[in-house]
């Protein structure tokens, strides 16, 4: 999880969560990070990887080790396809 | 019928973060009004505001006011302190028996504003995923709920100026009639922002600034009046059964007694004194009072010469020749016209006025107009030997008119 590090950098600074909390099996449940702050959060790592999550239910996301490999897996279809990205359908 | 008591009070306003705070500003005739700092105070004419002025946001963990629009921070706040003063506690089967009523006049205005801004002028892609929740008109109201575990009956009231005493009369009536046991009751306001002050300035309402003394130029019943000056802030109480607050040991601090509730239907701004009077007629009724029995009124005394003339005339028509033996009191000369939350922040004044026995001044009333010839206490804070019962006025754009009576409770 390439990835991770900066997940949980981000739910440190930006939702004020301590280092120790964000380890990569925590359940965002149990932090309180529910289902509008787990948006909140994927809408941020989005601007700062320049990746788009595919939106909808197809991805479980119950812990922070679960958006670190979601993020990790879209950066590797970006280096795959790199246009990917500019496709519409995630606005 | 059941008596409705008050247990608890919170506030926070641009006088003070508490009710403590706030009530020693109003008797010292301490002005909450100062000039608009922002980035785009510029745009601005007047350039004066009532604003909160203490750390809100910092009361909250940043996980949570990723939700919280700055109107439900508020509320919150308020809400917090009237839970902790009344001691009481909705967790377990007795919260599903307790409600919350609350009013706002323009919800999360704030967050509204930036992500208007975000996708007109910035163009973004996407806004924050909690806009919604954050700028809805009831978010205040689901916040509290959730804060403090009520399951019974919510509403959110917005009728304007009066949104939050209309909150108050209802939830008062809801206990009264034993649909609920007790609730939090009161309301919020937070628009500040450039493009809701803005609007407001159009409609020729703000007052002008005073050069010299900026923080007097909302002047109540003055000759000299041009308007008020909005402000921003919250008021929460708790009101309660009698007998389900006595069993608990709480600390009565009023009585609720009579809600008036009337609509002009005549003009979406202009106040009708007809409707003004029928509300308070009705209030008294409820309360089973007769108008010689009040002792104070809090008016909505707004600044503006509609507004004045038009409560003046309707405390005429409702209470005759009593009408200038009556003590009333403007209070948004000092803290402005805090919109939907103003109605529940002055019943909040009028209850402090009942336990202290000393009515507030209305400040800045430097030129008494000979068409509002009542007694305003202009003089400054007045003591009073017997004070046992107050009305507080609350008229909103749309032709709202809310008045409520409370008394000392025995």
């Amino acid at each position: 999880m390439n990835s991770l590090q900066t997940v949980q950098q981000l739910l440190v600074e930006e939702f004020g969560l301590t280092p120790a909390q964000v380890h990569a099996e925590a359940a965002l449940e149990e932090l309180g990070v529910d289902s509008l702050a787990t948006i909140e959060c994927m809408f941020l790592l989005e601007d700062k990887f320049k990746i788009r999550f595919p939106g909808g239910d197809a991805v479980v996301i119950k812990t922070v080790g679960d958006i670190a490999r979601e993020v990790d897996s879209l950066l590797a279809q970006q280096a795959n396809a790199p246009a990917a990205t500019d496709k519409p359908g995630h606005s | 019928m059941k008596r409705v008591v008050v247990t608890g009070m919170g506030t926070v306003t641009p006088l003070g973060g508490d009710v403590v705070s706030f009530f020693a500003a109003l008797l010292a005739g301490r002005s909450g009004i100062r000039k608009l700092e922002a980035p785009w105070a510029g745009s601005i004419n007047a350039g004066i505001v009532a604003p909160v002025s203490e750390d809100i946001a910092g009361h909250f963990p940043k996980l949570k006011l990723i939700s919280l629009d700055r109107v439900s921070q508020l509320s919150l706040l308020a809400a917090r302190q009237a839970v902790a003063q009344a001691g009481i506690d909705f967790s377990g089967a007795h919260g599903e028996h307790c409600g919350i009523f609350w009013g706002t006049g323009m919800g999360g205005a704030s967050t509204l504003e930036s992500a208007y801004n975000d996708l007109l002028i910035h163009s973004a892609a996407r806004l924050k995923p909690t806009t919604v929740v954050m700028v809805m008109n009831n978010a205040s109201t689901g916040q509290i709920s959730i804060e403090f575990n009520i399951r019974g009956p919510s509403y959110t009231y917005s009728s304007a100026c009066s949104s939050s005493a209309v909150a108050l009369g209802e939830a008062f009536r809801a206990i009264r009639f034993g649909l609920v046991k007790a609730a939090i009751a009161g309301g919020a306001e937070a628009m500040l922002t450039q493009g809701v002050i803005k609007s407001w300035e159009s409609l020729q309402t703000l007052a002008r600034v005073d050069a010299e003394h900026p923080e007097t130029s909302c002047r109540p019943f003055s000759a000299d009046r041009s308007g008020f000056v909005l402000g921003e802030g919250a008021a929460a109480l708790i009101l309660e059964e009698e007998g389900a607050a006595k069993a608990r040991g709480a600390t009565i601090l009023a009585e609720i007694t009579g809600y008036g509730n009337t609509t002009d239907a005549t003009h979406i701004t202009q106040p009708e004194a007809s409707g003004q009077a029928r509300a308070m007629r009705l209030a008294l009724a409820e309360a089973g009072l007769m108008p010689e029995q009040v002792d104070h009124i809090n008016a909505h005394g707004t600044g503006t010469r509609a507004g004045d003339l038009s409560e003046t005339s309707a405390v005429r028509q409702v209470f005759g020749a009593q009408a200038k033996r009556i003590p009333i009191c403007a209070t948004k000369a000092l803290h402005g016209h805090l919109m939907g939350a103003t109605g529940a922040v002055e019943m909040l004044a009028a209850i402090e006025t009942l336990r202290t026995r000393i009515v507030p001044p209305t400040a800045h009333l430097f030129h008494p107009d000979p068409e509002c010839d009542l007694d305003y206490v202009s003089e400054g804070p007045r003591q009073l030997a017997k004070l046992d019962v107050v009305m507080s006025n609350s008229f909103g754009f749309g032709g709202n008119n809310a008045v409520i009576v409370a008394r000392r409770y025995s």
